[in-house]
């Protein structure tokens, strides 16, 4: 028999984050960029490790991993394709190995200096020990999320076309990029106890993966992208309930198997659409 | 101070460390006149563009837009002065993986206009379908902007542009990687535009057969440099088009349209 009481805030807590995680991967996606998501939770987890070589423990080692990475955030939503003349995802893939170097150095100080790294190691993979306090937090971190794509749905969908088309037409798109990035170095770190460091990763790409195969359309995107994460979230946490199995494997696994699904499906629908002619 | 001039660049420069990429000492486009830029490639077409948009940050001298020095403002003042131009790329935009509307991409042309804050209103809405409905794309306006043609996707573009409202056009080789029906129905497209609409337009191209009947003006850039700028007739040679691009072509003209081909040329 399952515990409830103890399953409950685990299970509203991989709903939250699915939820939230799939709203982000529309975005993410969208723009080719998945590689946010390692990137992101790196620099969270480089602060998290200094934050706990410092003394800090707990909850509190969510100040440093926020610090982390909200600056990460800001260093690639300031960086300007034009200026850096890069590609985003080289930029990132800079960004993360200086990240992964410091977290990983930061890992062999603790031997150094003859510290417990455990509460940080267990930030990799997650750890379904969720407390409805957490829940909260996490809830309140994705509400924030959605209002910011609900006020700026319009700019965010130009800059899904292309940052650089937005900016020409007179949109604000640097700062409502930051913003944005800001919000998902938050989600990331509120989620990274539950979901884990790695394991998020998925759910910030498959959703919105599977949703493109089978909808057109930004709205719609949106809702079945944020429904296929809440149900990645949960059915992985419930699976983990019932079998014992890793939550985060679980995930990955529910996720992946709903973009599967989703690709098969939605290969059978293209051969039943309209071609694309030239009039 | 203010211009007459849609255009109005003196003393700009663009380089990347001690190369020129862009040395014009004076060029003005009027309102209302469309005028082509040509050049071999990496003559500076585009960057001229990019300097008329605010885009090109290694650019000195001074450039007036519709009346707006360039540079001089701050960003508030660079997206208002964006906002009356519409811009369409050479090339189309990286093929994004979200499943956006033909009729969504329109939309883009009216998100600065509507403002930071709130979604499009009605109005907004109106002038993005009737765009959709005068470049003729009223088919494909509920498909995915990646499920359409090269030739559709390149008039989904001018239509975001359009509905802008600008009253300046930069169409930065829009008949790219077109066949020739399609070329010719964008230069329809944009004599169109042109005689309808009582624009400025600014058009970069390659080909002097993308010229439309309406072209008053031909202005032709080498290595950065203003080789020649005046009315078709005077301008479009064989011997310039021969410096330009080799030995052994001539201009042909038929009308109003132009053409380039091997051999002697034989004029309609």
């Amino acid at each position: 028999m399952l515990d409830f009481a103890f399953w409950a805030p685990v299970f509203g807590g991989g709903l939250v984050a699915g939820a939230s995680g799939g709203l982000l991967s529309v975005y993410i996606v969208g723009m080719r960029i998945p590689f946010i998501g390692v990137c992101v939770a790196h620099a969270a987890l480089a602060g998290a490790v200094f934050g706990s070589l410092a003394g800090l423990s707990g909850h509190m080692l969510m100040l440093p991993a926020m610090g982390g990475a909200m600056a990460m955030s800001l260093a690639l939503g300031l960086a300007d394709p034009r200026r850096v003349r890069m590609d985003a995802n080289i930029v990132m893939g800079l960004l993360f190995s200086i990240t992964m170097g410091l977290a990983f150095l930061g890992f062999g100080l603790f031997g150094v200096l003859g510290k417990n790294d455990a509460e940080v190691r267990s930030l990799l993979w997650g750890s379904p020990f969720c407390s409805w306090g957490d829940v909260r937090l996490m809830a309140a971190v994705a509400v924030g999320l959605a209002l910011f794509v609900i006020i700026f749905a319009k700019e965010m969908r130009a800059i899904l076309f292309s940052r650089t088309e937005a900016q020409a037409a007179g949109i604000r798109a640097t700062g409502v990029w930051t913003g944005f990035l800001i919000l998902t170095a938050a989600v990331l770190t509120v989620n990274f106890q539950t979901v884990g460091g790695l394991m998020i990763y998925s759910l910030i790409s498959n959703p919105a993966a599977a949703a493109f195969q089978l909808v057109r359309g930004n709205r719609n995107a949106i809702a079945l992208s944020m429904l296929f994460g809440a149900a990645s979230g949960f059915g992985g946490f419930a699976i983990s309930a019932m079998t014992d199995l890793p939550a985060g494997a679980v995930i990955v696994l529910v996720s992946s198997f709903i973009v599967m699904v989703a690709a098969i499906i939605g290969h059978f629908a293209h051969k039943f659409r309209r071609p694309a002619t030239d009039r | 101070m203010t211009f007459q001039a849609a255009i109005h660049a003196e003393n700009l420069r663009v380089h990347y460390g001690k190369r020129d990429i862009l040395n014009l000492p004076l060029l003005s486009v009027p309102v209302g006149q469309m005028a082509a830029l040509l050049g071999p490639n990496g003559a500076g077409k585009s960057t001229f563009l990019r300097c008329l948009l605010g885009m090109e940050h290694r650019m000195q001298g001074d450039v007036y837009v519709q009346g707006k020095r360039v540079g001089s403002v701050g960003a508030g003042g660079i997206a208002r002065l964006r906002r009356g131009i519409g811009y369409v790329p050479q090339q189309l935009p990286a093929h994004s993986e979200m499943p956006l509307t033909v009729r969504e991409v329109v939309a883009i042309g009216r998100t600065g206009i509507a403002g930071l804050f709130g979604p499009l209103r009605g109005k907004d809405w109106r002038i993005v379908d009737e765009w959709i409905a005068r470049l003729g794309l009223c088919d494909v306006s509920a498909r995915g902007f990646n499920r359409i043609s090269g030739g559709q996707q390149r008039k989904a573009l001018i239509a975001k542009a359009m509905v802008q409202q600008p009253g300046l056009l930069l169409l930065d080789e829009p008949t790219a990687n077109l066949d020739l029906g399609w070329r010719e129905r964008m230069i329809e497209v944009i004599e169109d535009l042109y005689q309808s609409a009582g624009l400025t337009v600014v058009l970069v191209c390659h080909e002097l057969e993308v010229l439309p009947p309406s072209c008053q003006r031909v202005i032709v850039l080498q290595d950065g440099r203003l080789l020649e700028d005046g009315p078709c007739a005077d301008v479009l040679r064989d011997d310039l088009i021969t410096s330009l691009y080799g030995a052994g072509l001539s201009v042909i003209r038929n009308g109003r349209r132009w053409a380039v081909a091997p051999g002697e040329a034989v004029n309609a």
